[in-house]
């Protein structure tokens, strides 16, 4: 009995990894009801998977979420588990669903009917999908560009730094060295009166040349040079030909 | 003299979004959405690879999340290790539902940054590289076996076949690489 639950225990990683079948499954569940010390390293192993998610997150399609957003209306949402409904198994306590559900709350084929029910969705809905059409339209005009900044960002020698802000958030750029650009990144900086415009320089010791302006989240600069810096200043809209305020972040490349 | 507003709101807490969820809300939805939509599209595509059905999964699990938004228990881990364990497992179901014998044979791949948005495939990249990272301090059979089970969504008999090596090696391998991913990541739970 002990030996097995040793061998038990082992499965702990896979179990997190979900690499074993649902018999195991069960089997391992009713296990952990008893073994508080394997449950908590499920769940560090639960939070690390999450990390090895998070590592390939890409921007799901735009008009998913607009059909997601619609099917929220017709979903009803379960309730709390409570006191006296007994906690049983694991994957209940967890609201894991045992198995993908044979059928689909999405049905291949049904996008006429999926637009039908959007139409017919509370505004909210509707306004996320024009906000939807215009992010897309948005996206074609830059494909260019974000194709240009992919290609640094995907290559084998991107070298990566982050720094804070002196105005809140964090600037991180990501420089190929071999592509001689690189890719300045902003978050959560503090959001500027429409007179005023963050602009990016590339510095070096011969001076600061700007890279352009920052108007979305991320700009591609080119032709950086190991011991360039980037920086960022807060400039009058439209930008000025050399920085006239100390920099906000200075980051090497 | 620049005048700079305050600061911006800090992202949002998932936690909290998922409780406000639960009660119906559906703006605090949308900003859950925001936030779950890329890594659980990115992890349930990198398990199936076919968009399409990549597509299809992850709208499932991103209503399964507005669904049971109320199971969610802070005490028992973070909102988002909850809802892409709810999305891996998700995808490797509709993985293990296929006709084995169509089966795809690929080798354990890097995850690919998607090409059309940059923040999130910038954040996507600075956690590839924590994890890359964390991989390269593992040895080769923990690499290989934590790739193969939880980015192809192998069993861990299907990992000890391509592997070549014995089912209790692989469940070992497993758990010590995921512990010391674990640490070496610096997860806290």
């Amino acid at each position: 009995m002990k030996a097995m639950r040793e061998d038990l225990h082992v499965l702990t990683g896979s179990y997190a990894l979900d690499a074993i079948s649902d018999t195991e499954r069960e089997e391992f569940e009713r296990h952990l009801q008893h073994c508080p010390a394997c449950e908590a390293e499920v769940r560090g192993m639960r939070e690390t998977a999450a990390r090895l998610a998070l590592a390939c997150a890409v921007t799901a399609p735009a008009r998913m979420e607009q059909q997601v957003l619609a099917a929220t209306y017709r979903t009803r949402q379960l309730p709390p588990l409570s006191a006296d409904r007994p906690r049983r198994a694991l994957s209940r306590r967890l609201a894991l669903p045992r198995r993908a559900s044979s059928r689909s709350a999405f049905p291949r084929g049904a996008v006429t009917r999926r637009v039908a029910v959007l139409a017919a969705a509370a505004s909210v809905a509707v306004a996320a999908a024009l906000g939807i059409t215009q992010l897309s339209a948005q996206h074609q005009l830059d494909q260019a560009r974000a194709t240009a900044i992919a290609r640094v960002v995907t290559a084998p020698d991107a070298h990566v730094a982050t720094a804070r802000t002196s105005v809140g958030g964090s600037v991180t750029v990501v420089t190929s060295a071999a592509l001689r650009e690189a890719v300045v990144s902003a978050s959560g900086m503090a959001s500027l009166p429409s007179s005023r415009v963050y602009q990016v320089w590339v510095m070096s010791p011969s001076g600061a040349r700007s890279a352009g302006l920052m108007h979305g989240s991320s700009l591609l600069a080119s032709a950086v040079r190991p011991g360039d810096r980037i920086g960022i200043t807060v400039e009058p809209a439209g930008g000025t030909a050399r920085p006239t305020t100390t920099p906000v972040a200075v980051l090497p490349v | 003299m620049r005048q700079l507003q305050p600061e911006p709101p800090p992202p949002p807490d998932l936690a909290g979004l998922l409780g406000q969820v639960a009660r119906g809300d559906h703006r605090a939805f949308e900003l859950a959405y925001a936030e779950l939509s890329g890594p659980v599209y990115g992890v349930v595509r990198q398990v199936l690879r076919d968009p399409a059905q990549s597509e299809e999964v992850a709208q499932e699990v991103l209503l399964e999340i507005w669904r049971t938004a109320s199971r969610y228990d802070q005490a028992r881990g973070s909102a988002a290790a909850w809802a892409l364990t709810i999305a891996h497992r998700r995808a490797v179901d509709r993985v293990r539902s296929e006709n084995a014998c169509s089966r795809r044979e690929q080798k354990a791949a890097e995850p690919e940054p998607a090409e059309d948005d940059v923040a999130e495939t910038v954040a996507a990249t600075l956690e590839h590289q924590r994890v890359r990272r964390c991989m390269d301090g593992l040895t080769g059979l923990q690499r290989e076996s934590i790739k193969l089970a939880y980015y192809n969504g192998y069993s861990y008999p299907e990992v000890a076949k391509l592997l070549g090596v014995a089912l209790g090696t692989v469940k070992t391998r497993i758990r010590d690489g995921l512990i010391r991913m674990r640490d070496c990541m610096e997860v806290t739970w």
